[in-house]
């Protein structure tokens, strides 16, 4: 199976690089719409657009370059119109002067050159507002409009020389009456080009400015035509894309649900068709609930409603669900809150079939416990009979010999009842009254090889509910076995314990090597997520795993941690429903006679007998003397009181 | 018939130029209006400020007066029949324009708003006798734009 989704990933992947190739050419340069979101911009969409913001942009600088011609004509009449005044005015004041009053026609001569000097060769003006500012004015461009001013800057010369002329005759000059007809009939002739050049202007201006019109026009045409194509060539983009989403979700094995706020079924994909049997329109309204299998509704429950709290959070739920003709599919679902969406405004469930996985995970689990049970009763027979032996013999050598074929075959049981834990079939044995906690712990001690290393102190008089015991032994023994492991043989490890505010932590400290950040990170993954291992990485990380699984059976939470002085510390919280109180402060380790018994194999032995606990079986019967953490044979330095005698 | 990408896309530009097309003919195509000679022809040339003509005396009859204006000022033509000189056609009240009702001068017809490098021609009947042609824009005919005309 896992080939096959790596399949189906390359070739997601490879029809995604498809899509991003076909996206060239212009496509390519144009960048991603926000308005499109996740539409994909195809080569001859991306041309559509490529076009319209031509279009758009030609549009805008035609309104710009028709506004400032507008304005630019406006101020050209203006000047014009000003100066046929001018020449009117010049006029009178030379006739004036001429018959006597008083006037000022060089002023006026001046007045007439600048309008006809600045409409021709460019220059700033009076602006019309009258408030002594001055405008540019561009050069005049058309041929005819030049003609014209040209015509009328010959014509102010003569106008200004015939004035200057009759200025300087006065009115005694025979000339004198020629010259005022000449004057006038020029004044009247500028007045006459002076309109022409105006009407020139006034002309060229509006054909410009309809040319303007008739391409602005066009081009919103143009616009309005491009618009509609890059509506159509979106619609049917956007239709595309909306058909390939639906073919895939109509085709997909996996089921898409989305739950409104209040768990019913807001949105099902038809693919539960295929999968539960039942038709999407059917389960629409309906509550999810219904659907799964009763003993897992509680946890969904449990589940979705921590989820409904976590806006944005999500969460894997495994559950069966059932199929209209009755049996239980089992489905693992990745479930997303997407309530603050308001696209989707619930939650949305992907959820996936894997009745056939299950099915497989428990054939194999089956095969294993058959198989642990097997080894499991021939070790067992094997303990009882090295037990027996153990109990008749009197050679000291020959009974070392023995206790350590014990350990082994100890060991081995333990091995076993991993693969039946592996199995996931609970066949632990329950006792139906608590034991002490410290009990427990020896117990565990008890089971490792080198429980000689181990010390035990610290916990208190509390007593674990009978049901757990078995279990807490064993997961303790792991922890504890992996703790002797992996440190040291020099070196110490304990076991000790403290109330906590919702139950009681006992923890396991060694003085090893440790564990590297992401090691220590995935070990803990391993103990909080024991189900969602497979079978290769239980066989490479067995005892994480079972301690996972033996914690997650009681609510109990293990979790490791760098250790103060190097190594690793192992916390073991057991909830507080598990535990009772038998009254009694925490005891102190005893201190053990040198030579005669380790402490951990003392109070079992006391144990055994005070509260006729006994979890194991046949438990090895450590008589001896253990070596104890030692260098070179030599006693540890760092041993204080209460440690095992040499 | 299934469409090709190619055939789509030969579509598109066909599309496109015809869109080019019903654009730009209207901005670009201007047609001249030249109508034809009829009778004797007189070329008549307008510029500032004189009235020119290839033909002092014509014959009886139609005479076509093609006129161009060579400006740069605009002008216009006014055919009258006249006893007096060219120069001595009556004057309205302001002194700067032709009185064209005024005594002695029948007006014939006119060409008015003939702008620089503008072309057009005038049809007139003429029976025999003195005819002046001029422009009566303020202050063109004082300065000169008269010529006159006999016909035989």
């Amino acid at each position: 199976m896992r080939r096959s989704g790596s399949a189906e990933v390359r070739a997601a992947s490879a029809t995604q690089r498809t899509a991003a190739g076909a996206r060239s050419g212009i496509g390519r340069l144009v960048p991603r719409l926000p308005i499109l979101g996740d539409l994909r911009l195809g080569r001859r969409l991306g041309w559509v657009i490529a076009v319209l913001i031509v279009l758009v942009a030609a549009i805008v600088g035609y309104n710009a370059r028709a506004i400032d011609q507008q304005r630019g004509s406006a101020l050209v009449v203006y000047t014009a119109a000003r100066q046929r005044a001018f020449v009117e005015r010049y006029t009178t004041d030379v006739l004036l002067v001429v018959d006597g009053f008083q006037a000022d026609p060089e002023e006026s001569a001046e007045d007439v050159r600048e309008p006809v000097d600045v409409l021709l060769d460019g220059g700033s003006v009076r602006s019309p507002r009258g408030d002594g500012s001055r405008v540019e004015i561009p050069p005049a461009r058309d041929w005819r409009v030049r003609r014209k001013l040209e015509q009328d800057r010959r014509l102010i010369d003569e106008l200004i020389r015939t004035g200057d002329r009759l200025l300087d005759g006065g009115r005694d000059d025979p000339d004198h009456k020629a010259n005022v007809t000449k004057l006038r009939v020029l004044s009247a002739q500028l007045s006459s080009v002076s309109n022409d050049a105006v009407r020139e202007i006034t002309q060229q201006t509006e054909a410009s400015l309809s040319r303007l019109v008739r391409i602005g026009i066009a081009l919103g045409l143009l616009s309005a035509l491009a618009a509609l194509a890059l509506g159509l060539l979106l619609r049917r983009a956007g239709a595309e894309q909306a058909a390939q989403f639906r073919s895939l979700v109509n085709n997909s094995s996996d089921l898409i649900t989305v739950l409104a706020p209040d768990g019913t079924i807001a949105y099902q994909s038809p693919s539960v068709q295929r999968v539960l049997g039942r038709r999407a329109a059917d389960l629409l309204g309906t509550a999810l609930g219904d659907l799964v299998h009763p003993d897992d509704r509680h946890d969904v429950s449990i589940a979705l409603t921590k989820l409904v709290e976590a806006p944005g959070a999500t969460a894997n739920i495994g559950c069966r669900l059932q199929h209209k003709d009755g049996s239980w599919r089992h489905v693992e679902s990745i479930c997303t809150n997407l309530a603050d969406d308001p696209r989707v405004n619930g939650l949305v469930l992907n959820i996936r079939d894997v009745t056939e996985q299950a099915a497989l995970r428990k054939s194999i689990g089956d095969l294993l416990h058959n198989l642990a049970r097997r080894s499991q009763g021939l070790v067992d027979r094997q303990l009882e009979l090295i037990d027996e032996l153990e109990r008749n013999e009197v050679d000291p050598d020959r009974l070392d010999e023995l206790f350590r074929m014990d350990h082994l075959a100890t060991r081995m049981r333990r091995n076993v009842e991993n693969l039946i834990v592996l199995s996931g079939v609970d066949q632990r044995r329950r006792w139906s009254e608590s034991v002490p906690l410290r009990d427990v712990a020896e117990a565990a001690v008890a089971e490792v090889e080198d429980y000689s290393r181990v010390r035990v102190a610290g916990i208190h008089d509390l007593t674990l509910a009978g049901q757990a015991a078995s279990d807490v032994a064993h997961l303790l023994a792991e922890l504890v076995e992996n703790a002797t492991s992996f440190s040291s043989p020099t070196t110490w490890v304990e076991v000790s314990g403290g109330p906590t505010a919702n139950g009681y932590v006992l923890e396991i400290e060694d003085h090893g090597i440790g564990m590297s950040d992401a090691e220590l990170a995935e070990a803990n993954r391993r103990l909080a997520a024991p189900l969602a291992a497979d079978i290769a990485d239980e066989a490479r990380m067995m005892g994480f795993h079972v301690v996972g699984r033996l914690a997650a059976r009681h609510g109990i939470r293990v979790q490791l941690r760098h250790g103060w002085f190097g190594g690793i510390t192992a916390l073991v919280l057991l909830p507080a429903v598990l535990l009772g109180s038998t009254g009694e402060q925490p005891a102190k380790a005893p201190p053990v006679p040198a030579g005669v018994m380790a402490s951990s194999e003392a109070l079992l032995l006391a144990n055994t007998t005070k509260s006729g606990w006994q979890p194991r079986a046949h438990l090895p019967l450590r008589r001896h003397a253990a070596p104890g953490p030692s260098r070179g044979g030599e006693p540890d330095a760092t041993a204080g009181a209460g440690e095992p005698a040499d | 018939m299934a469409w090709t990408r190619a055939r789509r896309r030969w579509a598109w530009a066909l599309a496109l130029v015809l869109a080019a097309l019903a654009l730009a003919v209207p901005l670009t195509l201007a047609r001249r209006h030249e109508p034809a000679t009829i009778g004797t022809p007189v070329n008549v040339l307008l510029d500032d400020f004189r009235v020119r003509h290839d033909a002092s005396v014509v014959p009886a009859g139609t005479v076509s007066f093609r006129v161009l204006n060579q400006g740069p000022t605009t002008h216009e033509v006014i055919v009258v029949r006249t006893d007096r000189d060219s120069d001595k056609l009556p004057l309205q009240r302001d002194g700067l324009t032709v009185d064209e009702e005024g005594p002695g001068v029948e007006l014939l017809d006119e060409v008015e708003g003939l702008n620089i490098d503008d072309r057009e021609t005038l049809v007139l009947d003429l029976a025999a006798g003195d005819y002046v042609l001029y422009c009566n824009l303020e202050g063109h005919y004082l300065g000169g734009m008269h010529e006159a005309l006999r016909v035989r």
